[in-house]
């Protein structure tokens, strides 16, 4: 396994730029998510590590060496697809042989090797078929399987479990985190789904319009998002996010909608920081309900109610702005009932409107 | 429901009036060639041929006289010039279709989009200094100067059809194989080659139909009687023997077997080959 | 940093292995296609002697184009062209489209259908000629005899020996010959058509007729102009048919471009006037080439790698 560094890396298509000026390090051993909206340059910056595709400038090292010019066989890199790439027609024994017949290994340790594999992931049995033949999570292990089955220094995995269903995804995120701490392997892995970034990786990277937003551990990203953008992205449901105008010298804050809210001492400091108007960030977990009216509570309407069991969402209209606060299930709200919002002001986001900049102490 | 009915009515008479047009023509061939030359030239025509008779077949298909000698001799002619202005086109189309569905390397539109241009020029253009280069080159009347022409409309043609079953392979496959320790080399011919096995196949099978029906370079560039391909053959016996209708039919309807034959065995193939580049978008 | 930060001469560099596969196919298009389009334009400026002695060629400048745009044959023959092309199109697409509209719906004996209205397509033009050369005879033809027994007329008709008649008789053997191209082009269109529009259309109560003309038609754009145009060219191109069947008689009455072209470059041995001629085809094939491979590329380039 080996440390992976992109330092400054840059992709262009003709005139579009899909990766802009990226720099991060894996360590070895870590298992790194990158995360983001679709066209954010995820996958585009996997492809330059593997050597799919070529740097228009910065260099990328595995371990020591820097691999900017070599080609993917030379990198000494796995890698699982969306739709798995499974060879088809090639038997799943076949499809796990052929890394080892690429670099020229024994016959007997290909044949010791892949039944290794085969055994570690389950799927023995079915070492015969074909691709076609099997379904998706057994699709989805021969990949792994392929993957695992030299011993590479990295592995990197483009959104491998988004062609599953919701039930076996849960099931193979699981497996995959066990398979990262028994191997101890560096993983690069791209998703566009926060929530497998978050509770899979060590670290996860947010990225957008080929930018790197915030390069953190989830728990960090999650609780200190850096910009509106990661604000918004990581999470569910999204963080409210709300204008107001800093008013009182940064001791309140003035809604467009005609609420005022009071700030803490620390609030209040980073408010004062911001260049024009603030945007207020709180998760729905962050936000009290409360029948009656008092100082700093914020005035809106249900708008509709979504039980899910153990936790109940509420969404309220404020004029036009929908927040969303979450409730305990035994609370009963209907539609149109008035309701008055509080804040953890501790747990309060600010962020600069112009810049989009969390304002920081 | 009612208005449902009435289209589907409609559409089956017109699907067999329609089959009534197309099939008229070959079930007449076929009845023609199998009455005797008395037998065809009666009006009204005898719409059953009251004795029919296989002659036409066994002197066209006998090596024992001289008509038969001469029609399998043409016969021998067109699978000769076809395969190998098959085999030819398809193996340097191969790589080329590959790199043209595959790479982005600088240029690569223009060439593109002149090799789909070439289906638009018509035969006769490439005529006069296709002539004029085989003469030069002393290969007037022989057979390589058919199976180096046929590559003018076989080779875009084959191209394009292949770039389109490499289209439809998916590129992952390719860059899983480079990521296993293939070089780009290697995933294509090894990962890549036997998936388009059947595209190739597909793609040889109608650059043969197009060289076996070929006629006008043919009629060209050949007098020599013993090197004419069936089409120009089929017209040298019409002068010959103006008169034998049977047998020039017979001659149409065996000619017309094979590629009717690999046709119909390989539809689902061909229609997509035909229709691929034309849908997609 | 720039967006175009490499020259063109970096990049071919970095990509010259691609060019490795493309190159054979180069070579060989560049001397069978790419010379004699050349070679074509340049003999359009001589006149060539009938010999085909090409060294005693005398440059002849615009003479060509200038005798052949006055001829009275060059009218004849591009009047002839054009009902030869518009009819055969227009007749082709027509039945062949109602075939594909007819064949798109699942039932027994579909796929067998299919396949017999195919054959005409690939029958060698050659083969498919005289057969209906004999279906045309004057005495002994069956579609005449048929005529007859129908009371239609009199006495068998003379198709390709009657400079009326001969135009229709020969576009209808064209018609039959490509109406199977029109037919499966325009089923796979039908195919594209997705299913659940149609199930939308009629939830919201549109009839055959009506999900027919806002759903169907609309999505059929592309696939008819690909082939409405491929049949043009085809059409523009054709020899065979009328080169066998009549060889442009009588009296020049089926004469079109290519057959008059075969004619000067191989029956009179002209091959400057035949050249000249020869451009100004090519000149009308660029302008609907150019239509196709606008029609057929789009959306090509949404692929990389």
């Amino acid at each position: 396994m080996a440390q992976v560094r992109l330092g400054n890396i840059v992709k262009h298509y003709g005139d579009s730029i899909a990766v802009d000026d990226v720099s991060l390090t894996v360590e070895d051993g870590e298992f790194v998510a990158l995360v983001g909206p679709s066209g954010c340059g995820k996958t585009t910056t996997l492809n330059l590590v593997a050597g799919l595709l070529e740097l228009t400038g910065g260099t990328i090292h595995i371990g020591d060496r820097q691999v900017n010019e070599l080609d993917p066989k030379d990198r000494d890199i796995a890698m699982v697809f969306q739709n798995y790439a499974l060879y088809p027609n090639k038997t799943v024994y076949a499809n796990l042989a052929f890394p080892l017949q690429m670099r020229k290994t024994a016959k007997a340790d290909i044949d010791r090797k892949v039944r290794a594999a085969a055994a570690s992931l389950d799927i023995t049995h079915l070492l015969q078929r074909r691709p076609r033949e099997l379904s998706g999570g057994q699709q989805q292990r021969v990949a792994l399987g392929r993957a695992l089955v030299r011993d590479p220094k990295v592995f990197l995995m483009d959104e491998p479990l988004s062609n599953l269903d919701a039930k076996l995804r849960v099931q193979m995120r699981a497996e995959l985190k066990r398979f990262h701490q028994d191997l101890k392997a560096t993983i690069i892995y791209v998703t566009h789904d926060q929530l497998e970034a978050v509770t899979m990786a060590d670290r996860m990277a947010v990225m957008n319009h080929g930018v790197l937003q915030q390069y953190d551990t989830p728990e960090v990203v999650f609780n200190a998002p850096l910009n509106l953008f990661v604000a918004g992205f990581v999470g569910s449901p999204a963080m409210n996010l709300f204008p107001a105008e800093v008013a009182d010298g940064g001791a309140s804050l003035l809604g467009p909608e005609g609420w005022r809210l009071t700030l803490s001492e620390r609030n209040a400091a980073r408010a004062r920081r911001a260049t024009g108007g603030v945007i207020l960030g709180a998760r729905h977990s962050m936000i009290g309900l409360h029948g009656e009216p008092a100082t700093d509570r914020i005035p809106g309407r249900v708008y509709t109610v979504e039980p899910t069991g153990d936790i109940t969402f509420v969404h309220v209209r404020i004029a036009a702005a929908n927040v969303i606060a979450s409730v305990g299930p035994d609370i009963r709200l209907r539609a149109d009932d008035a309701v008055w919002l509080s804040f953890d002001q501790n747990k309060l986001h600010l962020f600069d409107v112009a810049s989009g900049q969390a304002l920081r102490d | 429901m009612k208005e449902h009915g009435f289209w589907r009515l409609g559409g089956k008479l017109y699907l067999a009036a329609l089959v009534v047009f197309t099939m008229l023509p070959m079930v007449w061939m076929v009845i023609t060639s199998l009455k005797t030359q008395f037998a065809a030239l009666q009006y009204p025509p005898e719409w059953i041929p009251r004795n029919p008779t296989l002659d036409q077949y066994w002197l066209l298909l006998s090596p024992a006289n001289a008509v038969g000698r001469e029609f399998l001799r043409y016969l021998f002619n067109s699978v000769w010039v076809s395969a190998a202005s098959t085999v030819l086109g398809v193996a340097v189309a191969v790589p080329a279709a590959y790199a043209f569905s595959r790479f982005r390397f600088p240029g690569r539109n223009l060439l593109f989009y002149s090799v789909l241009l070439r289906n638009m020029f018509p035969a006769v253009v490439f005529l006069m200094p296709l002539f004029i280069m085989m003469r030069w080159l002393g290969l007037v009347n022989t057979q390589a100067s058919l199976i180096l022409t046929y590559l003018t409309f076989g080779l875009p043609l084959s191209i394009w059809l292949l770039k389109g079953f490499y289209d439809n392979i998916p590129v992952q496959l390719e860059q899983a194989a480079r990521i296993d320790g293939a070089s780009r080399f290697q995933a294509f011919l090894l990962i890549v080659m036997p998936l388009s096995a059947p595209g190739i196949t597909a793609t040889a099978i109608y650059s043969f139909i197009m060289a076996w029906n070929e006629y006008v370079y043919a009629l060209t560039f050949l007098n020599d009687k013993d090197r004419l391909t069936l089409p120009v053959g089929l017209q040298r016996f019409f002068t010959e023997y103006a008169t034998n209708w049977p047998g020039l039919m017979a001659a149409s309807f065996i000619m017309s077997v094979p590629v009717v034959a690999l046709f119909l065995v390989l539809q689902k193939y061909f229609v997509r080959a035909l229709t691929d580049g034309a849908v997609k978008s | 940093m720039t967006a175009r930060s490499d020259g063109l001469l970096r990049r071919i560099v970095r990509h010259r292995a691609d060019y490795l596969y493309v190159a054979p196919a180069l070579g060989v298009m560049l001397l069978v296609i790419g010379y004699p389009i050349y070679d074509t334009v340049y003999l359009s400026f001589f006149n060539t002697p009938p010999n085909l002695a090409l060294e005693d060629k005398i440059f002849a400048g615009l003479d060509n184009y200038g005798r052949i745009l006055s001829a009275d044959s060059f009218h004849e023959a591009t009047w002839n062209t054009l009902v030869w092309t518009v009819f055969s199109t227009f007749f082709a697409f027509v039945l062949g489209f109602g075939a594909a509209l007819a064949l798109n719906r699942e039932f027994r004996g579909r796929g067998l259908l299919r396949g017999i209205l195919l054959i005409p397509y690939v029958i060698s033009a050659v083969a498919a000629s005289y057969v209906w050369r004999w279906l045309y005879h004057s005495d002994f033809g069956v579609i005449g005899a048929i005529s007859v027994a129908l009371g239609f007329t009199d006495t068998p008709i003379n198709f390709l020996d009657n400079t009326t008649v001969v135009m229709p008789a020969l576009i209808v053997v064209n018609v039959w010959k490509e109406f199977p191209f029109a037919m499966i082009m325009m089923l796979a269109g039908l195919q594209t058509v997705p299913d659940h529009l149609l199930r939308a259309a009629r939830v919201d109560g549109a009839g055959t007729w009506e999900s027919f003309v806002h759903i169907t038609l609309p999505h059929l754009k592309g696939v008819t102009l690909v082939t409405v145009l491929l049949l043009l060219v085809t059409n523009l191109n054709s020899f065979t048919i009328p080169y066998i069947m009549t060889g442009g008689g009588p009296a020049g009455a089926s004469e079109i471009w290519i057959t008059h072209i075969y004619q000067l470059a191989f029956g009179r041995i002209r091959f400057g006037l035949a050249s000249a001629y020869s451009v100004i085809l090519f000149i009308v094939m660029m302008g609907l080439g150019y239509f196709y491979v606008r029609a057929l590329t789009q959306g090509d380039e949404r692929r990389g790698g």
